[in-house]
């Protein structure tokens, strides 16, 4: 049972720096779990109070159902692939593979097969002789998996492991990373702060914020039922578009405009409506949200028209997918219209969600 | 390229708390303070002993100095001992030519191997190789080999071209030092991470080969510049051997070399000898605790890369 | 080869020299000559003050073969070093160890280790000398507290040379603390890291990690240590002169004599150069057996 369990935990630095507030997850037995979330979030410091590298101000950390609090690094069973893979370089691959066998007295020969069959699962069997300064990137990449995997730890931790790849070689690392994890499916935590990485890797993620957590569920449950506005904007890309508005008596207005109605209460609202699912119209009717636009990306199969939207209080700039080939005059007028099941709202004030009922169909005035 | 930075290796923590250190990990012990402080606290006493001990023993009088077991605090302290050490040689004379000399030393070291390590950093000039090789192989003369032929050669110079320059006279001390080949390493070294863009932006505006260096250059190795500062105002103050060799007068002694003689003069009135003794090395302390971050970095960068 | 001066070139060449000169001339006056000047004194008899200096051959260096004082100077100095530079070492890498953390008021215990550099040899002999006096001193009151009598250290032949290597390894505590908390710190924290995930104490983290990775630092430090060990002179001349009865003559205090107290230049300049291709040969021997090293682990 190699649950791994974050109960209320905090951190809290001397100074009032809070990097954890609170936080409260499960991880399932063999679940591939992502923290994600911009630097700062808290999503590091998660991970090293999970490895015993740093102690939480309060709250229970529990590996396999035991409370792991005063237990070292070390007798935790775990295992940590760095950011910069921390090789000790004075070693060769081998005996950076074998170190953490020895320190807990393996036998020889048993440390001998199981390097030598993890070297193969990884192929770097031709790499076991060389020291670290030999290798590539993606070499070293590879041999700090190797170092954890060898162990057969009760729960694997990552710590940005893509990070200092170049993206060809990162796309095929994710690839080998979903593979390895099918074959030999330990509890993982995994942190990034790059959102596809998360979404394409992850069975479930956690998007982080300011040591909070803002939402926990699959890639579905994130990207069309974001929780909030953080997590809206944070994931996709290009992000979801939020637009202030305000809905007096059923009807949405935004800026001047009277848009449409809307089964949602009355009050300010932040609407968030997702590039490729705003529809675009060369000219504007009744029923739209009226645009200008700025100025037109193309990028092979589609185009990124981004226009300015007149809202109370100013201009926000909203991003909609169209057609490849669309040509569209810098400054001319057009309309956005909202679609029906994919228009999410938000509370003006806290960013939250709106009750989900509300997101079913829009009427039409 | 990187901004020219040398290892900010301080003796100042990080301003942001790091997470505790692995060590600290089972401590079910709730000490108000680490339990470090036990250690570092004796051991620093003991690596201090010595300086406190001298301390104490010039605030006492010679009746407390000369009693067995020794009397660890005196009755009341003695400053008087500072003004009779003060008195008992020229003291003045002798703060005063160190002065002199670490101020000259200093000054033409910083000039003349910024000019010398500038060239060999970044002005492509026939020989440069070869005179550079030249002069990096004076490091690995030990002194002793040259002390004796540049008695001579000071002494000649005493003789032939201005008498302040030869033996028995504090120019004879700055003469030999006026440049050093470590310096010229050290600088050169340093400039060569300055970016080159910044020069040659210059130079097209019309700067001349000085011009850059001295407005351009010079500004952004403040930090090396301190550091040789630092390594060459202790080397010099400190000096011992080659004042001892060169001179004999004392109006013309510098601080170790008075201090000594003051010793042979003085020899069993310790409380008069710590206190010259505390007189002598407080100006080098007190560098030391306010360059302190220089001194550090320069020895750990040559120990790196040594 | 007239490419090598074109116009370009030929007035950096200008600007380049120009530039070294005074360094050069400083130098070359300074540094070079003498190398040069040493080693003909060092076949001549001179006694620095008369202009007369006949050519004698090599027959300096077969004196130095052959003069006791001079051998005897050779084993002091090698006593000295061989205890000096490991006990520096060790009492360095011991105090940087401890000193290599963040606690409060860490600035100030550190400075305390550094602050031995500022010290200048002569007050440390002045220092030692008042510490280790056999009637008030304050090592012997702490001796006799322990039940052990009082020792004459520096007045003892016996006892002279290791008074000596103590007080040089806390006069060199300082230099060899802030190499090895440099080469520590230069230890990224993530390898320590590392190690601990794999199960490694906080001794075995030292023994097998952080250890093996101060190699440079250890190489610096032996190699400077030694060549400055084999030039002790200060200490000596604050302290005891050289005596008791020779204990304490090492090879430099010995050169000092000849040269400027017996006035023997030609035969100190032999002593010079013999004692600087020892100093070289050992560089040397000690650079090569890095290198091995460095390539068997």
């Amino acid at each position: 049972m190699t649950e791994v369990e974050f109960r209320d935990v905090t951190r809290r630095y001397a100074g009032g720096v809070t990097a954890l507030n609170g936080l409260n997850l499960t991880v399932a037995e063999g679940e591939f779990l992502i923290l994600v979330g911009p630097s700062g979030c808290g999503k590091s410091t998660a991970l090293r109070l999970l490895a015993g590298l740093d102690k939480p101000t309060s709250g229970e950390i529990r590996i396999g159902g035991a409370v792991v609090n005063n237990l070292a690094p070390g007798e935790r069973d775990i295992a940590m692939v760095f950011q910069n893979y921390a090789l000790y370089p004075h070693m060769s691959v081998y005996r950076n593979l074998a170190y953490g066998l020895r320190q807990r007295r393996t036998p020889r020969a048993e440390v001998d097969r199981r390097v030598r069959e993890t070297a193969e699962l990884l192929q770097i069997t031709e790499l076991l002789d060389r020291k670290p300064g030999q290798l590539s990137g993606g070499q070293r990449q590879r041999v700090a998996m190797g170092r954890a995997l060898v162990r057969k730890p009760q729960a694997f931790l990552l710590d940005e492991p893509l990070s200092n790849l170049d993206a060809k070689l990162r796309n095929q690392v994710r690839g080998d990373l979903k593979r390895l994890h099918r074959e030999v499916p330990v509890t993982s935590i995994y942190v990034t702060h790059d959102q596809v990485e998360a979404m394409t890797l992850g069975d479930r993620l956690c998007v982080m914020a300011g040591g909070e957590v803002q939402q926990i569920g699959t890639t579905d449950d994130i990207y069309n039922r974001p929780a909030n506005t953080f997590v809206a904007a944070f994931m996709g890309s290009p992000p979801m578009n939020l637009i202030p508005g305000v809905i007096r008596s059923g009807l949405l207005h935004v800026g001047e405009t009277e848009v449409t109605a809307v089964p949602s209460p009355d009050g300010p609202v932040t609407v968030g409506v997702r590039p490729e699912h705003l529809q675009l119209h060369p000219s504007y009717t009744d029923g739209m949200v009226p645009a200008r636009v700025d100025f037109i990306e193309p990028l092979g199969s589609h185009v990124l028209v981004t226009a300015q939207v007149e809202v109370d209080g100013g201009r926000v700039p909203v991003i909609v997918n169209a057609p490849a080939g669309t040509e569209l005059a810098s400054g001319a007028r057009i309309g956005l219209a909202l679609p029906q099941e994919r228009t999410y709202f938000f509370d003006a004030e806290t960013g939250d969600a709106r009750r989900t009922r509300e997101r079913v169909s829009l009427g039409h005035a | 390229m990187t901004t020219p930075q040398l290892s900010t290796l301080t003796a100042e923590p990080e301003a942001q708390e790091p997470p505790a250190p692995i060590s600290e990990r089972r401590s079910r012990l709730r000490l108000p303070f680490s339990p470090w402080h036990l250690v570092l606290i004796p051991l620093s006493f003991l690596l201090v002993v010595p300086l406190l001990w001298m301390l104490v023993t010039s605030l006492e009088t010679e009746g407390e100095a000369n009693r067995f077991p020794p009397v660890l605090i005196p009755e009341s302290p003695r400053f008087e001992n500072y003004s009779e050490a003060w008195a008992a040689a020229p003291f003045g004379h002798f703060f005063l030519n160190s002065v002199m000399v670490t101020l000259v030393v200093l000054v033409s070291n910083l000039i003349v191997c910024s000019l010398a390590g500038y060239a060999f950093a970044r002005v492509r000039f026939l020989g440069r190789g070869a005179l550079f090789v030249t002069l990096m192989a004076t490091l690995m003369v030990p002194f002793q080999v040259t002390m004796i032929p540049v008695f001579l050669i000071v002494k000649w110079f005493g003789d032939n071209v201005w008498a302040g320059l030869g033996i028995d006279h504090i120019g004879a001390l700055m003469l030999p030092n006026l440049a050093t080949a470590f310096g010229i390493f050290f600088l050169r070294q340093f400039f060569q991470t300055v970016p080159v863009e910044l020069e040659e932006a210059a130079r097209v505006d019309g700067t001349s080969r000085l011009g850059v260096l001295f407005k351009i250059v010079l500004p952004l190795s403040l930090p090396a510049l301190s550091t040789l500062a630092a390594l060459t105002v202790l080397t010099s103050w400190n000096d011992f051997l080659w004042p001892l060799i060169v001179i004999t007068s004392h109006d013309q002694m510098t601080v170790p070399l008075g201090l000594s003689y003051f010793q042979g003069a003085h020899r069993v009135k310790w409380p008069l000898l710590m206190a010259a003794n505390v007189m002598s090395l407080l100006p080098m302390l007190l560098v030391f605790v306010g360059a302190q971050r220089y001194f550090v970095q320069s020895v750990a960068n040559t120990g790196l890369k040594g | 080869m007239p490419a090598l001066l074109d116009r370009v070139g030929r007035s950096e060449t200008l600007s380049g020299w120009t530039l070294v000169s005074p360094a050069a001339v400083l130098i070359g006056i300074f540094g070079l000559l003498p190398v040069v000047m040493s080693l003909v004194l060092s076949f001549q008899h001179s006694d620095l003050l008369t202009p007369e200096t006949p050519w004698v051959g090599l027959d300096n260096y077969r004196k130095l073969a052959e003069d006791p004082v001079f051998v005897e100077a050779i084993k002091h100095t090698i006593v000295y070093t061989a205890l000096f530079v490991p006990g520096t070492i060790l009492v360095g890498l011991f105090v940087a160890s401890a000193m290599n953390r963040s606690v409060r008021f860490i600035s100030v215990y550190r400075t305390t280790a550094y602050i031995t550099m500022a010290v200048s040899t002569i007050s440390q002999g002045i220092i030692f000398l008042w510490l280790t006096d056999r009637d008030y001193g304050l090592v012997n009151a702490a001796l006799n507290s322990a039940g052990v009598q009082s020792q004459p250290f520096l007045a003892s032949p016996t006892q002279a040379l290791y008074v000596i290597v103590a007080m040089t390894i806390w006069g060199w505590t300082g230099f060899s603390v802030i190499v090895y908390l440099a080469a520590l710190q230069g230890v990224p924290a993530e390898l320590h890291e590392a190690a601990a995930i794999d199960g490694a104490t906080a001794f075995t983290r030292f023994r097998t990690i952080t250890v093996p990775l101060l190699g440079p630092a250890n190489l610096f430090l032996v190699v400077w240590l030694t060549i400055n060990a084999l030039q002790l002179f200060d200490e000596v001349y604050a302290t005891t002169r050289g005596g008791p009865l020779r204990a304490t003559t090492v090879i430099v205090y010995y050169l000092w004599d000849r040269a400027f107290v017996q006035f023997d230049a030609g035969y100190a300049a032999a002593m010079a150069y013999a004692l600087f291709v020892v100093i070289l040969l050992i560089t040397a021997v000690q650079f090569r057996i890095a290198r091995k090293h460095a390539h068997i682990s």
